[in-house]
């Protein structure tokens, strides 16, 4: 798609390169969510550096139908900080193209981390979680971080040379609300039609299950780098998740531009993550 | 993948869900032969639901020309050349269908338009199949041809879209058989644009969800027809209720036109989705052609259009007649009745129209008068 490939040299022209010292790839084999007085929200703040880099290897999600059968991104390098009360991830993983419109055929860059709604040791599946147990989703796209921005999702956005002649709600401004029925996802309150923010928070409870968290309080911050993606992605810490405790997190990552949405993405297993004691 | 029976195909196939008809099945019959491509059907079906934002290039309904026009473009090419052979023998499909032939990974074999394949609604309008040489049109009929196809969301029996969503976000409505997608449960994947092979779904940008046509559930359920059926001047299209081969009423006008004239087909039912829109097919185009569009059946159908006997053709007088949808119809002498399924009448119309010849010469006025005929 020549229009398509046009926009996306746009958004590369104008990425903020994400600067920061390279924190050293740890061996463990448990992802520590270090103890820290400030979160820092950008994945550019030099307050990672002195995170360590948990390396988790992504998989293809080759369980239900419709499957990732090829493999794209190959590992997630992940950091987690906690203040007390909130938990901040980084994650950063490589992506050639900068795929940050979801459009007919186009699908936007994305990643998520998933908690079990429970700390405990019976854990749900990791595939979003099994009836009974659920699993909390924060889910972030880059498209929504490009409205986020400073570049809302517009048709004159999306397609510059487009020529609409009318749209009836514009007749007369007493027709505003002709808008909503010809918007039937806004009108009802489809977080897809527009969540102002580049974070949704979901609950699922097995793949296709996906709905709405309304107690959730995530916040997301993503970045362009010169090799893909680094995201930051902050919530309130697990229920019942003391220090010196662990809990579980997993991961999945979507290239939009080898079409990558939904089920079909690369994800992880579950990864154990202590809470540091102090 | 459970097994189903598709009556379309004369055999069992395989589909993700187990077999679960409506109470009632909305259905439809298209008359390609009156159709004049006037797509006043696609603006009634435009104006009243895709003005929005986001639905710029979405046509719910469209008009196509065959064989060289597509919305959105080589939507019949692709998924014909995708599945590849597809044999019939004696009314029964001997080949796979989408659900069948869906590779390792996937629930149905589909592929995903890009954006410029809606970029042009008309392409191939009023293109003939082939050339007409010069002078070749004044001597009788030639063999160029071309006809018009309107489409719409055909509510299938066995939906690929439906079937593709991970998230059951399409179901088929139990009361009527309509497809809808929930709006507000979308997440859009866009796996039902790749799978759905007639593309009546669409991907809205701007609300980030898919929509579909809705076969205008809102009249449907006060018993009238949908804006493109009652907004077409050519007439061309009857909305009803259809009945499965084994429970066929003749009394029905959609099972009377599909299962005891047989002259209504679906369209390309070895796809497996048993489509319940259906096609008078056109008089004049080549019979493979017509076979692959059309499934088995398509010259006796002609034959019997050709033919219709006061039966056959009264109940066609009856199309376009009413924006009531007609359950019942009864020919009664010279008059074709449209009826509730009470029996109470709807609709009364002549099976022949009156002709009526004015004198050349006005005495009152005193004038000539031109008759057209």
């Amino acid at each position: 798609m020549k229009v398509s490939h046009w926009i996306c040299a746009l958004g590369v022209s104008t990425v903020v390169a994400c600067q920061r010292a390279a924190a050293p790839a740890s061996a463990a084999t448990e992802l520590v969510l270090r103890t820290a007085s400030v979160l820092p929200d950008d994945p550019g703040d030099a307050a990672w550096a002195r995170a360590a880099v948990f390396v988790v290897p992504l998989i293809p999600q080759d369980m239900v139908e419709p499957r990732q059968l090829v493999a794209t991104t190959s590992e997630l390098r992940v950091q987690a900080l906690s203040d007390g009360t909130r938990a901040a991830l980084r994650l950063e993983w490589s992506d050639a193209s900068a795929d940050q419109e979801s459009r007919p055929a186009h699908f936007s860059d994305a990643c998520a981390l998933q908690l079990p709604a429970k700390v405990a040791a019976d854990i749900p599946a990791p595939q979003m979680g099994e009836p009974g147990k659920p699993v909390e989703i924060s889910y972030w796209r880059a498209a929504w971080q490009r409205a986020v921005d400073g570049e809302p999702l517009t048709l004159a956005s999306l397609y510059p040379n487009a020529v609409v002649d009318h749209y009836p709600f514009e007749a007369q401004p007493a027709h505003r609300e002709i808008a909503e029925a010809y918007a039937p996802a806004r009108a009802l309150g489809n977080d897809m039609a527009g969540p102002g923010s580049a974070v949704q928070d979901l609950v699922a409870t097995g793949p296709g299950t996906l709905e709405p968290r309304t107690a959730g309080d995530s916040q997301a911050r993503g970045r362009r780098t010169a090799t893909g993606w680094a995201v930051v992605i902050s919530r309130s810490l697990p229920t019942g998740l003391v220090p010196g405790q662990r809990t579980q997190v997993a991961f999945a990552v979507w290239q939009g531009g080898a079409g990558e949405v939904g089920a079909r993405k690369m994800r992880t297993a579950w990864v154990d993550m202590l809470r540091e004691a102090h | 993948m459970a097994r189903v029976y598709n009556w379309q195909l004369g055999r069992e196939m395989s589909y993700w869900y187990p077999e679960s008809r409506p109470q009632k099945q909305f259905a439809a019959v298209f008359d390609v032969n009156k159709c004049i491509a006037c797509q006043t059907c696609t603006l009634a079906c435009k104006t009243t639901w895709t003005s929005g934002r986001g639905q710029e290039y979405m046509l719910w309904n469209n008009v196509e020309t065959k064989p060289y026009g597509f919305y959105p473009l080589a939507w019949d090419v692709n998924v014909l050349d995708a599945l590849g052979e597809q044999r019939w023998s004696e009314g029964r499909y001997e080949g796979r269908t989408l659900f069948e032939a869906a590779r390792a990974g996937e629930r149905v074999l589909g592929w995903r338009p890009e954006e410029l394949d809606y970029a042009h609604p008309n392409v191939g309008e009023d293109d003939c199949a082939g050339k007409v040489d010069r002078g070749h049109a004044f001597g009788g009929q030639h063999l160029a041809w071309f006809f018009y196809l309107a489409r719409i969301c055909n509510h299938c029996t066995y939906p690929a879209c439906l079937a593709s969503c991970p998230r059951t976000s399409i179901y088929k409505r139990p009361e009527d058989g309509i497809v809808l997608l929930d709006q507000s449960r979308c997440r859009g994947y866009q796996e039902c644009v790749k799978a759905c092979p007639y593309k009546k779904v669409f991907f809205n940008p701007l609300t980030g969800v898919s929509e579909k046509c809705i076969a205008c559930f809102p009249k449907i359920e006060q018993g009238l027809q949908p804006q493109c059926f009652a907004n077409c001047i050519g007439k061309i299209r009857l909305a009803g209720w259809l009945s499965t081969p084994d429970k066929a009423n003749p009394d029905n006008p959609i099972d009377y036109l599909v299962h005891v004239r047989k002259i209504a087909k679906p369209l390309m039912p070895q796809l497996g989705l048993e489509p319940n829109i259906y096609y008078i097919p056109p008089l004049h185009a080549p019979d493979d052609f017509m076979h692959q569009m059309f499934g088995p059946g398509v010259k006796e159908a002609i034959a019997a259009y050709r033919h219709a006997d006061d039966d056959l053709a009264g109940l066609l007088a009856l199309f376009g007649s009413t924006e009531r949808i007609v359950p019942r119809w009864k020919r009664s002498g010279e008059q074709v009745l449209g009826l509730e399924e009470d029996g109470s009448e709807i609709v009364r119309v002549p099976l022949r129209e009156p002709v009526h010849v004015r004198a050349g010469y006005d005495e009152g006025r005193a004038i000539l008068r031109t008759n057209c005929p």
